[in-house]
């Protein structure tokens, strides 16, 4: 009988695996109790998820949307409520980026202890106060509401997002019957600042420059000829004019195609990619630790010469995000140091190691100082030179136009980015307009009205 | 008026769920250290001397392999010995002698024996080239210390389980005191005159009644188990009083009627718990009834296999009246038995060559029934048994590769299980199709927090098998996961029991049932709670004691007799 102990073994490792097991489950317990507790289809929380849940307020104390006698009530203004949407988010968690959505529980004050029974004298929720200007924000909606599309707007020497602003949007006390077949609201429930991705077109020629400043000392001596066409083996690289021999600023201003196309190859893939990986593409971008932009996309791993070529210009297979590309331009205006943006109030009441980790990641190099201020002046006389200096009257702005071809016999989206060179105003923005046209048409006097609205 | 007693409810529920956890630690803790007492045993129980050698063997089990084998209880180095020579074991009659197909045989007092012969001291067995004389253990009490020990086994703790059953029951009240709280809550939520209206119905009585069948039928329990049986422990059974409480409780808190099967099969599964226990007290019966256990589980698979109707994609139902029975549950009681065997036997019928046809009889069926989950409950307790019997590594190997084979198979040909398997780990994203059961058991479990959100207020008992299949998380909601992770505890360390007695007991036959019994607990439990909650790509399966399921109620007490037979203390007959 003495070995009987010994050849138990069996059931032995089976308690062990069970105990691991139970050891694993409350792990995951306790790691993923908060999003898993605060599904919608919960029935604890009720019809109404949030009818106990916190404030949210703007960066002026406005409310934009509370819980009173439990029900939650949003701002009674119902230009500011489509405004806000995509921020706050809905009560059926519909966007993913909303506040309402990833912080919620914050706002309802769960945590993995509790549950979601705490008797009322132990409760405690949350309110959330951002730095969103919602007055801005209504300010935008009503310039964009014409057309869908993104915008967005942040002080490049804090990362406070002041503006963020998608279409099509809606009011969440009258949510149209129609929203999920109506086509007039595809991507309604998309904050396409944070969510979606473009092709970026023609503003992409900041990233190629940037890499040559950053991989040619004497980039800004280096020209190439345009003359309409250029043949790379059986394929080809377009322009819009016949530019003869530029400089890069010449070629900026100009948006010349073949210029950015033969810099892009001079440059290879490596540095191109180098270059594009620094400035954060090909990966999500952290709003506040709680918010992931969509990657932008850079891969030209696979493409031929005037692939890669065309990738200079924004037209290959590479997109990009529009609150990714406004820290872009936050870092030229900033001497080449981005500083991420973030959403949140330093006020909001959130637990004090969180607001520790926001100070320590928000700031991260994308080019020299030198290469930030060569593209700064070049973005400058871009502006200064062309037609889109008309929309912006007396504001500094350095900025550059693209429009990404859609195919499908549409309309090209147009986009517009820069920042106001400003010291009292250090405001970076993206706005896109989709199947609006050409260029900056459309897009950069709608920013222009809206960054006029910002600096008052 | 209203809000007022709802705060109060609340204050009082505040205060109440804490304590419940507390309790159930206590009941954990208190039920194990008393099974810890359990010692193994140091002293021998007779002594072996030698004639011709002159040294004196001690014999430390109450059952003895002797040979030339080194595995062998008493090892003796000579090579005129087989290497599995015979046994010598104790039953409640007094000391046998048994020869397992020895070359050279067993001489007893000059007689070659040809049956177990019995010994009394002083005789003189012939093993081989030497001879030896049994002889009590009252001479070498200097070298042992044989007082501390017997003392230690007969002292009997009455008082100390009479607390812990009263633990147990008020453990329960406190449930019963929750459900009482949400169902008024539920009852009418906006008028204060209607709770005394609620209070004045019978209903009051429903609340209750879950709680008055358990603390009723566990003090009869009791009762019996002292005073009629004369068992001097009652650890292993509040055990499962508690935990069968539990599901009873929680279950009957919606509607009365939903446990009245339940409590019946509780306390069905109690008596025959009892009776198995009674019953295997005589292992002389053990092997003339196996064969008769064997042919039962065979008739019953095959009934099962032909009056089965399909039933929620699995067909291991039989209608008896309109009455549902679960063959595979009973049949699982007559695994154990049958897997199960002494000493003796073991050593001269060394092959499995029976007990495996008859498993891969049962599992077979299991899968033409399509209850895959049972059927891997099958396996497992296949391997335990079967490697506890061989000690043979090479059958466990060779059976696992045949389980990898089958999973394989089922995995190619039975889409319903592929599709869970498609969603594991994606439960969440699937939340609407696969993974409807266990995106809700994740989100109900999580708003539990630690201490629940109290009994009867549960979403998830709504959900399709929530307090079947779900009732692991089921239980963390209500109760929270303290609670949950003392029920884990408790069929852990049952296991652990079972393991840690399975040396010191009067029989293999005893340990290797409880270790097979044990790992069916445990193995099951596994199922249950890691497939409930998506750790494992597996669903359909009952939590032992706690889930709603007559039939798994009363093989769980089954399984519990067999851990409880191999406990030294439950067949207290005196040394001699």
């Amino acid at each position: 009988m003495k070995n009987f102990r010994a050849r138990s073994i069996l059931l032995f490792l089976l308690i062990l695996a069970f105990l691991t097991g139970t050891v694993f489950f409350v792990y995951e317990l306790a790691v993923n109790s908060e999003n898993w507790a605060l599904k919608p289809y919960n029935e604890h929380l009720g019809a109404n998820s949030l009818s106990d849940a916190g404030k949210i307020l703007d960066r002026n104390s406005i409310i934009l949307a509370q819980s009173i006698n439990s029900r939650r009530v949003y701002n009674e203004d119902e230009k500011l409520r489509k405004a806000v949407f995509h921020l706050v988010g809905d009560e059926d968690f519909n966007i993913s980026t909303s506040i309402q959505n990833s912080l919620r529980a914050k706002l309802f004050g769960y945590n993995f202890l509790t549950g979601l029974d705490v008797p009322w004298f132990f409760k405690k929720t949350n309110d959330i106060a951002l730095t969103v200007d919602s007055v801005l924000c209504k300010f935008a909606i009503e310039k964009m509401q014409n057309y869908k599309g993104a915008l967005c707007i942040y002080n490049y020497k804090t990362g406070e997002i002041l503006c963020v602003v998608s279409t099509p949007t809606l009011d969440i006390l009258n949510v149209p019957l129609d929203v999920k077949t109506n086509k007039d609201y595809d991507g309604v429930y998309l904050n396409k600042a944070i969510s979606g991705t473009y092709a970026p077109g023609s503003v992409f020629k900041i990233i190629t420059a940037t890499s040559a400043f950053e991989n040619f000392d004497d980039a800004d001596k280096i020209k190439f000829t345009c003359e309409g066409v250029k043949k790379i083996n059986s394929e080809k690289i377009t322009c819009m004019n016949n530019h003869s021999q530029e400089t890069l600023k010449e070629a900026m201003k100009d948006s010349c195609n073949i210029f950015f196309g033969d810099l892009a190859i001079k440059l290879g893939k490596q540095k191109m990619t180098k270059t594009a990986e620094l400035l954060n593409f090909n990966k999500q971008l952290k709003i506040d630790d709680f918010l992931n932009t969509e990657r932008s996309v850079y891969d030209v791993s696979k493409a031929s010469e005037a692939q890669l070529g065309w990738s200079g210009i924004g037209q290959a297979n590479n997109t990009v995000n529009p609150v990714h590309l406004m820290t872009i331009c936050g870092s030229i205006a900033n001497d080449g140091l981005a500083i991420m943006p973030k959403i949140l109030k330093d006020t909001t009441n959130l637990s004090l190691k969180q607001n520790l980790n926001l100070q320590n990641k928000n700031t991260q190099r994308y080019m020299s100082s030198e290469t930030a201020n060569k593209l700064k002046d070049i973005m400058f006389y871009t502006v200064e030179q062309t037609y889109i200096s008309n929309y912006f009257e007396n504001l500094k702005i350095c900025a550059k136009t693209g429009t990404a071809e859609v195919g499908d016999g549409k309309k090209p989206h147009a986009w517009t980015t820069g920042f106001i060179d400003d010291e009292t105003n250090p405001l970076a923005f993206t706005i896109i307009v989709e199947n609006s046209g050409f260029g900056g048409r459309i897009s950069a006097p709608i920013i222009g009205e809206i960054l006029k609205k910002a600096v008052e | 008026m209203l809000e007022f007693i709802y705060s109060v409810f609340d204050a009082i529920n505040f205060f109440l769920k804490p304590f419940l956890s507390i309790l159930a630690f206590y009941v954990l803790t208190k039920s194990f250290l008393s099974l810890k007492d359990n010692r193994p045993q140091k002293s021998p129980l007779i002594m072996l001397k030698g004639k011709k050698s002159d040294n004196s063997i001690p014999v430390m089990y109450w059952e003895n392999s002797i040979g030339r084998s080194k595995s062998s209880d008493i090892f003796l180095s000579d090579m005129t010995l087989s290497r599995d020579h015979a046994v010598l074991y104790r039953r409640k009659k007094g000391w046998f002698i048994s020869d397992t197909d020895s070359k050279a045989g067993v001489i007893v007092n000059g007689k070659k024996i040809e049956k177990p012969k019995i010994l009394n001291i002083d005789d003189e067995i012939k093993l081989g080239s030497d001879k030896f004389l049994i002889k009590n253990t009252t001479s070498y009490e200097d070298e042992y210390d044989l007082a501390s020990v017997s003392k230690k086994i007969e002292i009997s703790r009455s008082s100390g389980q009479k607390l812990l059953l009263l633990a147990v029951n008020f453990f329960h009240f406190c449930l019963a005191v929750q459900v009482l709280f949400s169902k008024i809550k539920k009852y009418k939520k906006n008028d204060a005159n209607l709770i005394t209206e609620y209070l004045s119905t019978n209903e009051i009585f429903d609340v209750f009644a879950p709680f008055l069948i358990v603390f009723v039928s566990s003090w009869i329990f009791f009762f019996i188990s002292k005073f009629i049986l004369g068992r001097k422990n009652f650890e292993i059974e509040s055990i499962g009083i508690f935990l069968s409480g539990v599901g009873i409780i929680l279950v009957g808190s919606e509607k009365l009627e939903d446990i009245y099967m339940q409590a019946f099969c509780f306390i069905i599964g109690f008596f025959g718990f009892c009776f198995l226990v009674f019953f295997m007290r005589n292992l002389e019966n053990m092997s003339r009834l196996r064969s008769i256990v064997t042919i039962a589980a065979v008739l019953f698979f095959l009934l099962n296999l032909v009056l089965a109707k399909e039933y929620n994609g699995s067909k291991n139902w039989i209608m008896l009246g309109s009455v549902f029975i679960q063959p595979s549950e009973f049949v699982k009681i007559a695994f154990v038995f049958v897997g199960a065997s002494t000493l003796d036997k073991l050593q001269t019928k060394k092959n499995l060559g029976g007990f495996i046809l008859f498993s891969a009889f049962c599992i077979g069926c299991l899968f033409l029934m399509r209850d895959f989950g049972t059927a891997c409950v099958f396996f497992v307790a296949f391997l335990v048994s079967s490697f506890m019997r061989s000690g043979s590594i090479r059958t466990v190997i060779l059976s696992c590769s045949a389980a990898v084979m089958g999973a394989f198979i089922i995995l190619n040909f039975k889409p319903y299980v592929a599709a869970r398997f498609s969603v594991w780990q994606h439960v969440l994203e699937n939340s609407q199709t696969g993974g409807y059961q266990q995106a809700r058991a994740l989100s109900y479990a999580s708003s539990g927090g630690l201490l629940g959100i109290g009994c009867g207020n549960g979403s998830l008992r709504y959900i399709f098998a929530g307090t079947s299949d779900l009732m692991f998380p089921t239980i963390v909601e209500e109760l929270g996961l303290i609670i949950g992770i003392v029920i884990i505890l408790m069929i852990a360390f049952l296991a652990f029991f079972a393991r840690n007695s399975s040396e010191k007991c009067r029989s293999t036959f005893y340990s290797i049932s409880s270790c097979t019994a044990a790992a069916i607990l445990v193995f099951q439990a596994s199922l249950h709670i890691f497939g409930s909650t998506d750790v494992l790509p597996l669903t359909g399966v009952t939590l032992p004691f706690l889930s709603l399921g007559g039939s798994s109620m009363i093989s769980t007490w089954g399984m519990l007799a067999f851990i409880k037979a191999c406990d030294n203390r439950t067949y207290f007959y005196s040394k001699g």
